[in-house]
């Protein structure tokens, strides 16, 4: 843990602010969904072991060992003050290019069927996490500097940038990398940023409008985008084939009941239910906790968004601010398309619950942003209000509090 | 309902205040505006929360009021049925007063593939092909075919080691399974009295197939959770278990030993009569038990699966009746001589013909000129006018209604032909009796079947006939079934079993002994059958039977072969009974072909099996 510096000040952009505790409840929510995902691929583990001929406790002591990794990327990411990633733009960018052109360039296989991956020795890893963290750090500094000079919605400075910026995004992570999950996660850290940033409404309703168009035309001109489509919609039509696993994730949730079958007793992840581990673990909680454990630990994501919340309505800088949305974006967007295909209300996109999926990107990465955010939770004002950074330096009026630290509360 | 409580008037400025919020959230925003950073973030908060209650109606949907329909579609993919089978029951034999083991059962592997999980069939089917042998290509083929069903059978019967090593080699959806198969720990002896069991574990032919349900036992059953390929999840308190009960071991009452020498005395025989099939058997005179019993061609029952032509499964002697000839002119003598109508020595004379009908019954054998004869000279020279005469006796001096009846009460009531004797043996025959009041010629059809014509029995029947009438008069039902296992596995001894009693009477049955012993001498003297020792006593009656063609008529140039024997010391002990199909050798089928076997079989059981002699 952090020494405890009260009397420090740290100058910033002219403003002082005091450093205070973090938000520590964010770390019990984060261990409780983690210790939730370790659980649940342990008493999966026997049957995943069989499946690929691996030992009884492969899966645990891989997630064991990504969660220790998680942590050491946690600390780092709660130690190095955020600042400093913005200085570190140009690197980041360089990092997010290398990393996708690399995974672009690797052969692809029958187990990594498309070009997402960078394998190393025994580990792999998902080039769009880099992509997705740099541009957080990237849209927040941009964003930031566009609303100290009210440009924000300025068609040269800042429409023009963020579009072409999308569009070869999404020209590689859908495109080339066909991985549309990651695809509307990256619209909704994007989308979402901007529209914090003060996007006019119009605006919004006017991209989200395009977006639809687009989608629409994706699907009406592709005969597998529409039978993918087709499938989603009615997964029972085709339960041996292309919607096998919708169906087997709907058997899982629907055999849980209310109480669930018990921890040891799931069925659905013995080869039944294909990514019991990775994609559809939330199924397989459902089928073993019932709806009273899953709604638990709906509460359980709900009260660390709420958290995330807090910390961006009282971030200390607009930079932080559009950083932690970001994150929440991301975190939020990817826990609700995941949780939404298994329950039959979104298409099956794989994408990993945060976490709590079995896989090492997905946890180290879901790992820095509870870091970042922990870092940034230390600045937090007392006060919920609006930034103005085009304001002249001033002094810092009247006392700053801690979130949720005054005994005047 | 709602409406109602608001006039036209009121519900119009009400929307019109809700259009009014709707273009002040609408208007261009500035950073000071109400819906300024915090709002947005809020908003998307908000938009979280109302994400978050709808998954929980849905879940609450899905887990809650669908649960019953998951429940059942689970089940339908994930509870399976397994059946734990019974172990077939086992056949033994005796060998002298020992029981040894015909038929065991011995676990081999079945290796198959699910082609769904195959990808490099070439490969895979190299791999096989080097381990086990067998052809590549058909390997490649079964595994490459579209329409392969899941579970596509790639070879069968192998041995542990080949299991073993195929499971070494870890070959993605390639699988083995544990099969029982019949193993004949000696060889391919009584095997159409054994039959064989095939791949299905079904029985087929002989005793297999006969007794199939017995030696099968009834399988246990296994209601089970299972993973996706099918294995059964551990310990699940929805698992139903039903033990298997297992097959009835049964032992047979043929002796190996006997067994081996009948088949190669036959064989032998067959050869030495230049025909291609034939069939010989021995029976317990006083039980009905058969000693020892076999048809040629054969087959090995380890390797059935193998045999081209189906009629080496057949075992002749119980399911391919014959016209069988003069061995049914002892059965027609003691019919007539228990009636009362005849003795043994009862004199008539023979025209050496008889017109009956628009047909004439002659005799065939040389010693049938016209003379002065007996009873027993009917048996004794094979006259089938004599069995024409005995026949004309039941019905008061002519072929009657009452002749035919009476003749056909003793062949049907008496002997038991034309009926299943119920031996347990897969696809036994019935044979055919002419009705005795339905139909045209039937003066003449049954002047034929005084000796053996136009009708058909089984060589079977005809010994167990032959039994009866020998033995005092009892009807044995012949068994091939010496003792079965109980419920507890205890081998449980079979009593005989009485199909009729006073078949003819005492009397009567030692008359024929002694007429069928003159007859089987007459026969040695005129056509050199054999010798047999003195103190034994011995007789029997040749049969060479016309055979009839499909349309009518008999064959010109071949004849069956039979002979019909019993070998004894006080009382008849064993009756023999020998088929031999077309030989192609001069003389009488009968004499030339059938009774050499039966000479040589009496010989073998003389010597070998203990007959006891005579007591004088």
């Amino acid at each position: 843990m952090q020494p405890r510096r009260r009397s420090a000040v740290i100058q910033r952009g002219g403003v002082a602010q005091r450093r205070h505790k973090p938000d520590y409840v964010l770390l019990v929510l984060t261990a409780i969904l983690l210790v939730v995902g370790l659980v649940t691929i342990y008493s999966i583990s026997p049957g995943l072991a069989i499946q690929r001929n691996v030992s009884e406790n492969y899966y645990v002591n891989k997630q064991l060992i990504a969660i220790g990794l998680g942590i050491v990327t946690f600390t780092a990411m709660a130690t190095i003050p955020y600042e400093t990633w913005k200085k570190l733009q140009k690197p980041l960018i360089g990092a997010a290019i290398v990393a996708t052109l690399i995974a672009l360039a690797l052969p692809v296989s029958e187990q990594y069927p498309a070009h997402r991956w960078i394998r190393f020795g025994g580990l792999s890893f998902q080039s769009v996490e880099l992509v997705k963290f740099a541009l957080i750090f990237i849209l927040a500094g941009f964003l930031a500097d566009r609303m100290r000079r009210g440009e924000v919605n300025d068609i040269d400075k800042s429409v023009k940038p963020i579009g072409i910026a999308f569009v070869v995004i999404a020209f590689v992570v859908a495109g080339l990398q066909s991985d549309l999950g990651s695809t509307a996660v990256i619209i909704a850290i994007m989308g979402l940023m901007w529209f914090v940033a003060g996007l006019p409404v119009k605006r919004v309703l006017l991209l989200l409008g395009a977006i639809a168009v687009v989608f629409l035309l994706a699907v009406s001109t592709s005969d597998y985008r529409r039978d993918r489509v087709m499938t989603f919609m009615n997964p029972e039509r085709d339960c041996q084939a292309a919607g096998y696993q919708a169906c087997q994730a709907l058997i899982a949730v629907g055999t849980g009941g209310l109480f669930g079958k018990g921890i040891g007793h799931s069925v659905q992840a013995y080869g039944y239910l294909p990514e019991a581990a990775n994609d559809s673990i939330f199924a397989v909680i459902a089928e073993k906790f019932g709806f009273v454990g899953v709604t638990a630990i709906l509460c359980v994501f709900w009260a660390f968004f709420t958290r995330v919340k807090n910390i961006i309505e009282r971030a200390p800088d607009n930079f932080s601010r559009l950083v932690v949305v970001g994150l929440l974006a991301w975190l939020s967007m990817q826990a609700i398309i995941n949780i939404g295909a298994m329950i039959g209300l979104l298409p099956l996109k794989g994408i990993t619950l945060p976490f709590i999926s079995y896989g090492g990107t997905s946890l180290i990465f879901a790992t820095a942003a509870v870091g970042l955010i922990f870092n940034i939770s230390r600045y937090t004002t007392f006060g919920v209000h609006d930034i103005e950074e085009t304001a002249p330096p001033r002094k810092p009026e009247g006392r700053r509090y801690a979130l949720g630290y005054s005994s005047r509360r | 309902m709602f409406t109602a409580q608001y006039s036209e008037k009121e519900a119009s400025f009400i929307f019109l205040r809700a259009a009014c919020i709707l273009i002040v959230l609408m208007r261009p925003q500035t950073k000071t505006s109400v819906f300024g950073t915090i709002q947005r973030i809020r908003f998307w908060y908000v938009l979280l929360l109302c994400l978050g209650g709808l998954f929980v109606v849905r879940l609450f949907y899905l887990q809650v009021i669908r649960h019953d329909y998951y429940q059942k579609s689970a089940a339908f993919s994930q509870l399976k049925e397994y059946q734990i089978p019974a172990s077939r029951g086992i056949i033994t034999a005796k060998s002298g007063d020992k029981t040894v083991p015909l038929v065991l059962n011995e676990t081999l592997f079945t290796l198959y593939a699910d082609p769904k999980y195959v990808k490099d069939a070439g490969d895979i089917a190299d791999k096989i092909q080097k381990t086990i042998g067998g052809s590549k290509s058909d390997y490649e083929n079964k595994l490459k075919k579209p329409d392969s069903p899941r579970y596509t059978i790639l070879a069968k019967r192998l041995s542990r080691d080949q299991h073993e090593k195929i499971d070494k080699l870890e070959l993605k959806g390639i699988g083995t399974r544990e099969s029982q198969y019949r193993t004949y720990p000696d060889g391919q002896i009584a095997a159409q009295l054994l039959g064989f069991v095939n791949d299905d574990g079904e029985g087929k032919y002989g005793l297999e197939e006969a007794l199939n349900d017995d030696l099968n036992g009834t399988p246990g059953q296994l209601k089970a959770i299972t993973d996706a390929s099918g294995v059964p999840l551990a310990a699940n308190k929805d698992n139903v278990v039903v033990n298997p009960k297992q097959g009835t071991g049964v032992q047979m009452t043929i002796d190996i030993g006997v067994q081996q020498q009948l088949e190669d005395l036959l064989k032998q025989g067959l050869d030495n009569a230049k025909s291609k099939s034939g069939s010989a058997l021995i029976m317990d005179v006083n039980t009905g038990a058969i000693r020892a019993m076999a048809s040629y061609p054969t087959f090995n029952p380890a390797e059935y699966y193998k045999v081209t032509d189906g009629a080496a499964f057949n075992n002749t002697n119980v399911s391919s009746p014959l016209e069988v000839g003069s061995i049914m002119k002892p059965l027609t003598a003691a019919a007539a001589m228990n009636i009362g109508v005849v003795g043994p020595n009862t004199s008539y004379y023979d025209p050496s013909y008889y017109k009956i009908d628009d047909a004439t019954v002659r005799n065939i054998e040389e010693d049938g000129g016209a003379a002065q004869r007996t009873t027993t000279d009917v048996l004794k020279y094979s006259l089938n006018t004599g069995a024409t005469w005995l026949l004309m006796q039941m019905g008061g001096g002519e072929i009657n209604r009452q002749a035919r009846t009476q003749w056909y009460d003793y062949m049907t009531n008496h002997y038991m032909l034309g009926k299943k004797t119920g031996i347990e043996q897969g696809y036994e025959a019935e044979g055919t009796i002419p009705s005795p009041t339905d139909g045209y010629g039937l003066n003449i059809t049954y002047a034929n079947t005084s000796f053996g014509q136009g009708m058909t029995a089984t060589p079977l029947q005809m010994g167990a006939a032959f039994s009866a009438m020998l033995n005092g008069g009892t009807y044995y039902k012949p068994t091939l079934i010496e003792a079965k296992t109980d419920a507890e596995g205890k081998m449980q001894k079979k009593a005989p079993e009485v199909v009729k009693k006073d078949v003819v009477s005492q009397q009567v049955s030692r008359d024929l002994v002694s007429m069928l012993e003159t007859t089987y001498r007459h026969n040695r003297a005129a056509y050199g059958a054999g010798q047999i020792r003195p103190e034994y006593s011995v007789g029997g009656k040749t049969g060479t039977a016309q055979i009839s063609k499909p349309d009518g008529g008999y064959d010109e140039n071949d004849y069956n072969g039979t002979y019909v024997g019993f070998i004894g010391g006080d009382r008849p002990e064993y009756v023999i009974v020998v088929r031999v199909d077309k030989p192609k050798i001069a003389g009488y089928a009968g004499s030339k072909a059938a009774a050499p076997i039966f000479v040589k079989l009496a010989n073998m059981m003389i010597d070998s099996y203990g007959v006891v002699p005579r007591s004088e």
